[in-house]
């Protein structure tokens, strides 16, 4: 790959989501890019790089963009923070709220495997929050990702990484095709709609619970301060931001503080003690 | 070290399998069909057991059948191992005791997802 088609693609990348490719993972790029670039019948990035270039497509680029973020899902990735989130987290707001409804946003949820984990582990912990009305948004940048989600089709490596075999046969249905469908229920808990993290948030409504996990970490400082502060906008007083293991907000933003309730929480600045004690 | 035995009548998937599960830390053993694992057990229980469905002289159901009525049978860890991936299957499958289930075609993520979800790694 020219130097010249890595400094367009990183800085599409940039433009478009915010994210860093350090010129150590170029790497990634050609990982990421080859299945479009195949099926566009470009014999290499750098004719690819060329044709964004000459040829200026927003849709195109758009796409490529959305293809050199990192994918990377799985159900129940880090299972404690599921588990933090339906066993202690939901049921606290729950108490704090009187009309019995919540809304949880899965930010940057690439294709539904956080979300529907989430749907799944309500079922099971049942109780009250069986009773409440908890909806759960998933939104990503890239449109055929939002689209796959929002049908719930898995295949068969998919549902192989982090679902139990119970789950898989108390939740989702083998098609004819050997992808598994997961069930009209939890579909139904969840909308999923395409968002760009560094566009304006305010459409998307405010949230009892932001996840936003492996998301922040890859990208420059300047789109990270900017999606943290929408995030914040989107809380509902005394909501939780809850960050993927190892992420931290020190040094990004000043608006919000670790929780003292939740490991892994970041509530609004002098508001963690109060939480904790409630 | 923890034992796996790893019973299928594939040469080829015994092999790719007990390299990945030789990466996860297990002492593996290996038997080509039901018989032979059902051996195995009587001589030494393995914590864990990477099970073929279709084999010939003991199928992995008849042979997850025979174990768990040994002594010390419920306690390997069994994780079907079948190209048999239809509800139904699995289903029965779980009902004759077995831990979790994975469906052929694997990976080594796969293996170590499955092990992982049943508390062996």
């Amino acid at each position: 790959m020219l130097d010249e088609t890595f400094n367009e693609l990183s800085d599409l990348a940039l433009r478009h989501s915010g994210q860093l490719i350090p010129q150590s993972k170029s790497y990634l790029m050609e990982a990421r890019l080859g299945v479009i670039a195949r099926r566009e019948g470009f014999g290499s990035l750098d004719d690819l790089a060329h044709c964004l270039r000459e040829r200026p497509n927003p849709t195109f680029e758009a796409e490529v963009a959305a293809a050199l973020l990192s994918q990377d899902t799985r159900f129940f990735r880090e299972r404690e923070t599921i588990e933090t989130l339906t066993l202690s987290v939901l049921p606290a707001r729950l108490k704090q709220t009187s009309n019995g409804k919540l809304r949880v946003w899965c930010a940057g949820g690439a294709s539904g495997q956080e979300a529907y984990s989430i749907a799944m582990r309500i079922d099971e912990v049942g109780g009250a929050l069986k009773g409440a009305r908890i909806d759960i948004l998933s939104t990503d940048l890239c449109k055929g990702i939002t689209e796959r989600a929002r049908k719930g089709t898995f295949g068969h490596f998919e549902v192989q990484r982090g679902l139990s075999i119970q789950r898989l046969l108390n939740y989702f249905q083998r098609q004819e095709t050997g992808d598994w469908r997961i069930s009209d229920e939890m579909r139904s808990a969840i909308s999923f709609r395409q968002h760009n993290l560094i566009d304006d948030s305010s459409g998307l409504g405010k949230f009892d619970v932001i996840l936003c996990r492996h998301v922040l970490s890859g990208m420059d400082a300047v789109a990270r301060r900017d999606v943290v502060e929408r995030l914040v906008s989107q809380l509902l007083p005394g909501g939780v931001v809850m960050l993927g293991e190892g992420e931290t907000l020190a040094g990004i933003t000043n608006s919000l503080e670790p929780s003292m309730a939740y490991r892994g929480g970041w509530v609004v600045s002098g508001t963690a003690e109060r939480e904790a004690a409630a | 070290m923890k034992r796996c035995l790893i019973v299928d009548d594939s040469r080829v998937v015994r092999k790719v399998a007990s390299r990945i599960v030789t990466d996860l830390k297990f002492d593996v053993i290996e038997a080509s069909d039901g018989a032979e694992a059902l051996d195995h057990c009587r001589n030494t229980m393995p914590d864990a057991v990477l099970l073929d469905w279709n084999m010939p002289v003991m199928n992995g159901l008849d042979f997850l059948r025979a174990l768990r009525r040994e002594a010390d049978g419920d306690k390997p860890v069994v994780v079907f191992c079948s190209t048999e991936n239809d509800a139904e299957h699995i289903g029965e499958a779980v009902r004759f005791g077995a831990n979790e289930f994975i469906m052929k075609p694997f990976d080594a993520d796969i293996i170590e997802s499955k092990f992982a979800e049943v508390g062996l790694i």
